[in-house]
């Protein structure tokens, strides 16, 4: 299918449910916009050079409504008022709790409160606008964040514009002004509905006041095993002062298609550490946008990516400096076994103003099958000169040494193999400071490692 | 323990054994010394089947059984010990993690149940204190960011917690201060027994000092050129490698 025959059935089936899609979330001017410009635009193809690595072919056989607005009508009520399809399908399996962080649960895009703490809770307000919309929570409008701006003119944030256009509900999290401990909370995406149906929009939004903080735990999971189709968009706002832990956990369904824009601008020494582990999916493609607005800025983003079978897991990053003296780090651990493809694209923008920056990429894949590929690629554009980037990227297969090293001590090939591959990770993985999430993103990694018995017994 | 029969090896194609004969019987303890590029490391890396060296002939029987037939997994778990001449770091691998999964992987071998958590910790525990290793080094990664010494330290910690019937040690010895050098010989003293047989691999006699052998081997091109007992190391010392590689040319 050409990218105009696409771009003109987004059209159509944004035309055909546009009436269901609530206000409250987005507002229907800014639907149409979002529309039209992903229309004028196109969507993306291999041909784009930031989007070669990704599997954009799912796409052709998408359906772009939202799965809760098809599933509302075949239903027979009012898509507004539709509520996610609950109880989970048998057999689907919630992740522990984690002490402390409140959990906001969504299904199929849509806020499902049984699922889900209260809505306020120590000073700190998380509401879905889907609901404040219609006064059962909150009246409070939220403001929309001056991030936006950036879906218009980058293209690797095209598809972000699907989710401005179908979005049915919004995670949006607010964290006022300086508390003694972090505000903790986990927003938890489960995609139900198969891609037939129509696609899951998880949406999230998150503003920090100046100096205040918060742990966030982003996950998103499948249940009853279809081929989802998800599309999702987070917006992050830092302010002045302000500390971000955003732990972001890509486990969807086996055969799911994962597709993911987050868009974050940080103040005036603001601190965000994003921490991604992407696992899931048949097809993936993550897209990262940071810009460093404030002077003093840092951001530490670490994503680790394991690919098996035929997955591909794609991700995109830019880190866009703007102001003066401030420091990433971007470092990425990335494994491909089977047939899959990994690949990660890291690009640091210095602009003009920005000087004193300090930028860091350690990039680095492992091929840990015959038939697999790792793609890494680091990028630098610099415009000014008082800055200080340092890069490295290596693409490799286990070594050999270290190999023999664990065979000459009894240890099977095959343990030994997964015990390397294991402390490929351990960059990204020592990171996660929170133990009990630890100890589950481990068990997620061993599990995603084959039958890793022999390795949890290590853990 | 050990017989090897006219061992042939070939590296890249060129042959750096040729033919050499060499028995260990249970119990003792054999140093084989020889210059630079003599086939020491060779026919270390080829006992514990490192990848890479092409056996042309010869037969290599470990208590009787078709050594070169095992994988290098069950050289090890059969109890045969390499102790590494340059051992690798491997960030991200626990030290006393790989050392409980060596355990358990021999003691399987043996048909045993998994070692008790505790007392393992204990074990360990003691052999350290003998290898004057901080405690701190557990909980790291194998061999990360340490020391020459202390990865020598640990290659012989990991043989006292093993206990294998054959430790192979490449060159232990090298890159030591005297007083490492003494800590280390201590180790490998404990574990000298009527049941254990030692491969020392040693370019220098400094170290015979301190593990006194049952036997010395001079390894000239590939081939044991002479054997004797403790005074042919110092006889070597003395005259230096030229006085035999003189006589095997």
């Amino acid at each position: 299918m050409t990218s105009a025959a696409l771009s003109q059935r987004v059209l159509d089936e944004y035309a055909a449910v546009r009436e269901s899609l609530p206000a409250g979330v987005v507002s229907p001017e800014r639907r149409q916009e979002a529309v039209q410009a992903l229309a004028a635009r196109g969507l993306p193809t291999t041909r784009e050079e930031n989007w070669r690595y990704t599997n954009l072919r799912p796409l052709e056989r998408a359906r772009f409504a939202p799965a809760v607005v098809a599933a509302a009508d075949a239903m027979g009520v009012p898509a507004e008022t539709a509520t996610p399809a609950l109880p989970l399908p048998s057999g689907s399996e919630l992740p522990a709790q984690l002490e402390g962080f409140a959990r906001y649960t969504f299904v199929d895009g849509v806020f499902a409160s049984d699922l889900s703490s209260p809505e306020e809770q120590n000073g700190l307000s998380v509401h879905t606008l889907r609901r404040s919309a219609r006064g059962a929570t909150s009246a409070t409008v939220f403001q929309l964040p001056r991030a936006l701006p950036v879906l218009g003119r980058l293209p690797e944030a095209r598809l972000a514009l699907l989710n401005e256009a179908f979005a049915t509900d919004t995670a949006a999290i607010h964290v006022g002004g300086a508390a003694g401990q972090p505000a903790r909370v986990e927003v938890l995406f489960i995609a139900v509905a198969g891609a037939d149906i129509g696609t899951s929009y998880p949406r999230v939004q998150v503003s920090l006041d100046p100096a205040s903080r918060l742990i966030l735990v982003e996950r998103h999971i499948g249940a009853g095993g279809g081929t989802h189709f998800i599309n999702g968009l987070v917006n992050v706002d830092v302010g002045r002062g302000a500390q971000l832990t955003h732990y972001r956990l890509q486990q969807a369904s086996a055969r799911a298609t994962w597709l993911d824009t987050l868009s974050a601008v940080l103040a005036t020494d603001a601190r965000y550490a994003l921490l991604a582990v992407n696992t899931g999916g048949l097809s993936a493609r993550s897209t990262t946008h940071v810009q460093m607005a404030g002077p003093g800025a840092q951001l530490v983003l670490s994503v680790a990516a394991l690919g098996d079978r035929q997955q591909v897991q794609d991700y995109f990053a830019l880190v866009e400096h703007v102001a003066p003296r401030a420091r990433t780090e971007q470092i990425f651990r990335g494994i491909a076994s089977g047939r899959a493809r990994v690949a990660f694209n890291g690009k640091i923008a210095v602009r003009e103003a920005a000087a004193g920056t300090d930028s860091r990429q350690s990039l680095r894949g492992l091929l840990a099958g015959p038939e697999a590929e790792i793609d890494v690629r680091p990028q630098l554009e610099i415009y000014t000169d008082d800055v200080r980037c340092s890069h490295g990227a290596t693409a490799g297969k286990l070594d050999d040494d270290m190999l023999f090293y664990l065979l000459s001590r009894g240890l099977s090939p095959e343990v030994a193999r997964r015990l390397l591959k294991w402390a490929f990770l351990e960059d990204v993985v020592s990171k996660i400071e929170l133990p009990a999430l630890r100890r589950q993103i481990e068990h997620d990694l061993a599990g995603q490692m084959a039958d890793a018995a022999s390795l949890k017994e290590l853990l | 323990m050990l017989k090897i029969e006219n061992l042939h090896v070939k590296v890249d194609g060129k042959e750096i054994l040729k033919g050499l004969t060499l028995t260990v019987p249970t119990g003792e303890v054999h140093a084989v010394m020889g210059p630079n590029g003599s086939g020491k490391s060779t026919l270390a890396n080829v006992l514990a089947g490192r990848p890479g060296y092409e056996i042309t002939a010869g037969a290599v029987t470990f208590q009787g059984r078709d050594l070169l037939a095992l994988a290098p997994e069950d050289r090890a778990r059969e109890g045969v010990f390499l102790g590494f001449q340059y051992p690798v770091e491997i960030p991200g691998v626990n030290n006393v993690y790989l050392l409980k999964a060596a355990v358990n992987a021999a003691r399987k071998h043996r048909g045993l149940e998994e070692v008790d958590a505790f007392e393992f910790l204990a074990l360990v525990r003691e052999k350290m204190r003998l290898m004057r290793m901080e405690e701190s080094m557990l909980s790291r990664g194998v061999n990360e960011g340490f020391s020459g010494g202390e990865k020598k330290r640990n290659e012989v910690l990991q043989m006292l917690v093993l206990e294998p019937r054959l430790a192979i040690l490449d060159e232990t010895d090298s890159g030591l201060d005297i007083d490492a050098l003494k800590v280390v010989a201590n180790g490998v003293n404990t574990l000298r027994s009527a049941e254990r047989s030692l491969v020392l691999v040693t370019h220098y006699q400094r170290l015979l000092d301190y593990i006194v052998p049952d036997h010395v081997h001079v390894l000239v091109k590939g081939r044991i050129a002479r054997s004797g007992d403790k005074s042919l190391a110092l006889e070597l010392e003395r005259r230096g490698y030229d006085w035999v590689t003189g006589e095997a040319a």
